[in-house]
């Protein structure tokens, strides 16, 4: 595909418009992959994979042009071993339906972006995504266990294994969370999980959001892990439940969405805990699913939340970064300061129980005025973040948006050793270019025109 | 070492303090891996000192083997040269901690027990149980990435570890990773340190996810007569609403190893142990799903108190078992989970064959099977042996490793086997980070 007008549609991600690739190549399989690098490399042309498009960071978007190998054409389940708990998929598999595939013997697949309906498997080993329950269950590094990888002199290699302890270094651990920027991954192996004999969600109601996030490391201070723990503030909430109708109610400060798993006697008594948890930090009201459709319709609610907040602002920017739980009191006290001092709308929709925050700022791209102070918010969130101990991003990767904020957190030292392994897997720089590293150009700035937004 | 050795001990004792420069010969002796002794041991007491240490090295070509405990120093190829042992030992202190985060950073010569003691009074735990136990070392653990049976539940240090300190070859310290439980800023290299026996670089200090320790715990055994009746019951069990902690099966000769004294009259058989955590209420409902399960297949339950000692020895298979068999050798396989009753069935008949005394422990939940021989002279027939286990690994789509062995064993074999497509890179890896091959040279996969 070359016309400027099909072109078009690989110029984006859900971050923001940026640039058109020279080409998008289709791959079916390996072969054509190892063609392709052979191809870019005879003509020292970039070399961009892309899932579905629909990462927060602008890292499958190709930014100084070349190739964009799409992988909508990979997308095959190749191996499913139910007894092993394992399966080997093409990196174009969407998420959610590999879970599918597994749906019915009791199985699924753990790491669950709130894109998953649509983002694939290949995109979430590149930005080791991850999700709402992720907390329990950890982020894609924990359930990816094997890779083939094409390197961009053409060379195939598999890293990993389907079982455990593989002599040699963890080079599938480098590989995830890499941005496709060491080497193009054309299939990957994969943990599946079992779904638990029992599913409890509680949403606890708060008319102050102080109380809402003390409650989040009083929770983890009684030995309870939820496989869920979500906040989202009043603002969000009402244009959730307007979009949505999942039945939260309009006139709260916050809620947290809490869901446990497991055998059914443990969750009973933490679901019963935890009730009694929010209710001493002051929660109006517990209420639990009641069914499977009850459940459902809350999560429908949290998952769709930045379609709803797209129905009320005609931008919005979505910050991520992550700071220690305990914090969390302190962080939202700062971001509403930040709300004030740049007089901006900020919704708060995150994963609280990993303290990764989803700070969405409202703004309207014509109005460039406007738009400047969303940068200056959102600079001084991270700053914040990165002050309490955390980090730049949590989920969403660095890509572009975020490469020249790396010296924030990583000392000379440390991004140097970090070049030296893009430099030994991509010593021209032509995977992905302009990703993850900072490019020396704009220290400690976000980059990329603040106009997207997707599901987080 | 191409500096005259009293000229090296000067010249680290100038970089540590001469108080942490150890050159007694029966000390150095001590800290001898696969037979051989290092010239002198540095112990130093700041991570900037480590990486002091690590530039002298570098720039003199003399090979450090860095060690915690060494309670897993005898994994590994013997190493192609080694003058100077880098004990971390002094570096042990909290750099931070906030138990509520469920987040710590230690340094990496804290000892696992004293670690285990201090993150308890929180009602936390590393939820840990590896080679060495209580006695070995964070970084130690880590640089192994040593899980034992614990996995099944909670997996390896892999996935507890959210950031290192690194010293490099160069003489500076690196950080990967950080202290926040989700983070997936630039490349995890992290990942690649975990595991990777001390070649690449010396990890000082870790920050690690905690998790809340279960209220109670019980083990229960099953009888398992037979493969096949070890089979079903693995099946049923990882099939179930369960969630074990630990999941082993033990042979007739790893249950008489391990049995109670209660039992010693009886004739002991194969026998499955499964751990499971949680409140009063979750581990009735264990025990009444296990009853079933193993009713379905008449294989009796029984439950078994005080069961801490004997997890403590399957953690610690080499060390324990030294003491009854002088050259006991330790086979470790790594196999899809439905090939583990397949493995063992092939290893008892190779075993027969050369008349090898072997027990066997195997996590079958996971499919890490280990395989002990209990013997106190080296037979000629071992190294065959290890060659058919090892085909026989790869046949059923794993691996074996030579966890422990006398170092006679060690001339005809590589510990690790063969390596796969990825070994350039690997070995590409090792020159990035170590190009003067000072850090454990020739002790790891391909002679790396």
């Amino acid at each position: 595909m070359w016309r400027p007008e099909d072109l078009m549609l690989y110029e984006y991600d859900a971050l923001s418009s940026l640039r058109q690739p020279d080409v998008v190549a289709f791959p079916r399989n390996t072969e054509h992959v190892v063609q392709i690098a052979q191809l870019a490399l005879r003509h020292n042309l970039p070399l961009v994979a892309r899932g579905a498009g629909t990462g927060l960071s602008g890292g499958s978007v190709a930014t100084e042009g070349g190739i964009l190998l799409a992988f909508s054409r990979m997308k095959q389940i190749l191996e499913i071993d139910l007894e092993n708990q394992r399966a080997r998929v093409q990196p174009g598999v969407v998420n959610l339906d590999l879970s599918l595939a597994v749906a019915d013997e009791g199985y699924y697949y753990a790491p669950d972006p709130s894109s998953q309906k649509a983002c694939t498997i290949g995109g979430n080993v590149a930005e080791n995504s991850g999700g709402p329950h992720t907390l329990a269950y950890g982020v894609t590094t924990n359930h990816v266990l094997a890779l083939e990888v094409v390197q961009p002199d053409g060379e195939v290699i598999h890293t990993g294994a389907s079982h455990w302890d593989r002599p040699g270094y963890d080079l599938t651990g480098v590989f995830v969370g890499s941005e496709g920027t060491l080497g193009i991954v054309t299939e990957v192996t994969v943990r599946l999980s079992r779904k638990p004999e029992a599913v409890k969600t509680l949403l606890a109601i708060y008319d102050q959001v102080v109380d809402a996030t003390r409650t989040v490391a009083a929770i983890t201070a009684r030995g309870i892990t939820p496989a869920a723990l979500e906040m989202m503030d009043g603002f969000t909430l009402r244009a959730v439940e307007e979009a949505t109708n999942a039945g939260y109610p309009m006139d709260c400060a916050a809620v947290l969405l809490i869901e446990v798993e497991g055998l059914k006697e443990a969750v009973e008594d933490q679901a019963d805990e935890i009730e009694a948890v929010c209710r001493e930090n002051q929660a109006r009201d517990v209420r639990r699913a009641k069914s499977a459709a009850e459940r459902d319709l809350l999560w429908k609610g949290r998952k769709n939340a930045f379609g709803a907040l797209g129905r009320i602002s005609p931008n919005y920017y979505v910050q991520d970064g992550v700071i220690p739980r305990t914090r969390l009191p302190e962080m939202l006290d700062f971001i509403g300061s930040i709300e004030k001092k740049y007089d901006l709308h900020i919704g708060n929709i995150f994963h609280a129980g990993d303290g990764n925050l989803h700070p969405l700022i409202m703004y309207d791209e014509r109005n460039r005025e406007q738009t400047a102070r969303v940068s200056k918010a959102a600079k001084e969130i991270i700053m914040r973040c990165v002050e309490m101990g955390g980090s730049i991003t949590g989920e969403h990767g660095v890509g572009f948006e975020k490469s020249d904020l790396m010296p924030l957190i990583f000392s000379e030292v440390d991004l140097e050793l970090m070049s030296r392994i893009k430099n030994l897997f991509n010593p021209l720089g032509r995977l992905n270019p302009g990703k993850l590293l900072p490019t020396g150009k704009m220290c400690g700035e976000l980059r990329g025109g603040l106009t997207g937004g997707g599901p987080v | 070492m191409s500096l005259a050795v009293d000229a090296v001990r000067a010249e680290l004792a100038a970089l540590v303090g001469p108080s942490h420069v150890l050159t007694d010969p029966a000390a150095c002796a001590a800290l001898a891996v696969d037979g051989k002794a290092p010239d002198c041991a540095v112990a130093p007491a700041t991570a900037e000192q480590v990486a002091a240490v690590l530039r002298y090295a570098s720039e003199h070509h003399l090979a450090l083997i860095p060690l915690g405990k060494g309670t897993k120093l005898s994994m590994g190829n013997p190493p192609r040269r080694y003058d100077v042992a880098l004990s971390l030992r002094e570096l042990n202190r909290i750099t931070h901690y906030e138990p509520a985060d469920l987040t710590i950073s230690v340094e990496a010569g804290m000892t696992f027990g004293e670690f285990q003691n201090l993150v308890g009074r929180s009602g936390l735990w590393l939820p840990l149980d590896p080679r060495g136990g209580a006695g070995s070392t964070i970084g130690g653990i880590i640089a192994a990435n040593a899980a034992g049976p614990l996995r099944q539940g909670f997996g390896g240090p892999r996935d507890m570890v959210l950031g290192l300190k690194i010293a490099i070859t160069d003489g500076k310290i690196a950080k990967t990773g950080g202290r926040v439980v989700k983070n997936v800023a630039g490349y995890d290299l992290g990942k690649l340190l975990t595991g990777s026996f001390g070649t690449l670089g010396v990890i000082v200090e870790a920050s690690l996810k905690l998790f809340p320790k279960p209220p109670e715990r019980a083990t229960f055994t099953l009888r398992a007569g037979t493969l096949g009746i070890a089979r079903d019951l693995r099946r049923s069990i990882l099939r179930s609403p369960l969630d074990a902690q630990r999941l082993v099966l033990l042979d007739s000769p790893a249950t008489a190893l391990l049995g109670d004294s209660a039992q010693a009259h009886e004739r002991p058989e194969a026998e499955l142990w499964i751990e499971v955590g949680g409140t009063h209420r979750v581990l009735e409902r264990c025990r009444h799903e296990l009853r079933q399960l193993a009713s379905a297949v008449g294989a009796p339950l029984a439950g078994r108190d005080g069961a801490e000692e004997a997890w403590e020895r399957v953690s610690n298979l080499p060390l324990w078992l030294q003491q009854k068999y002088r050259d006991v050798t330790v086979l470790k396989a790594a196999l899809p989970v439905v090939a583990s009753e397949e493995f063992l069935s092939r290893a008892q008949q190779e075993a027969e064959a050369e008349r090898i005394a072997l027990a066997s422990f195997a996590q079958v939940g996971v499919g890490i099977v280990h395989l002990c021989t209990l013997q106190d002279t080296l037979t000629g027939g071992l190294l065959g042996w290890v060659a058919r286990l090892r085909q026989a690994a790869a046949d059923l789509g794993g691996t074996l490793v030579i966890e422990h062995c006398p170092v006679d064993l060690k001339s005809g074999v590589d510990v690790w086997g063969a390596g796969g497509d990825d070994l350039d890179v690997m070995r590409q890896m090792k020159s990035a980070w170590d190009p003067e091959e000072v850090l454990s040279p020739g002790r790891f996969l391909g002679g790396i």
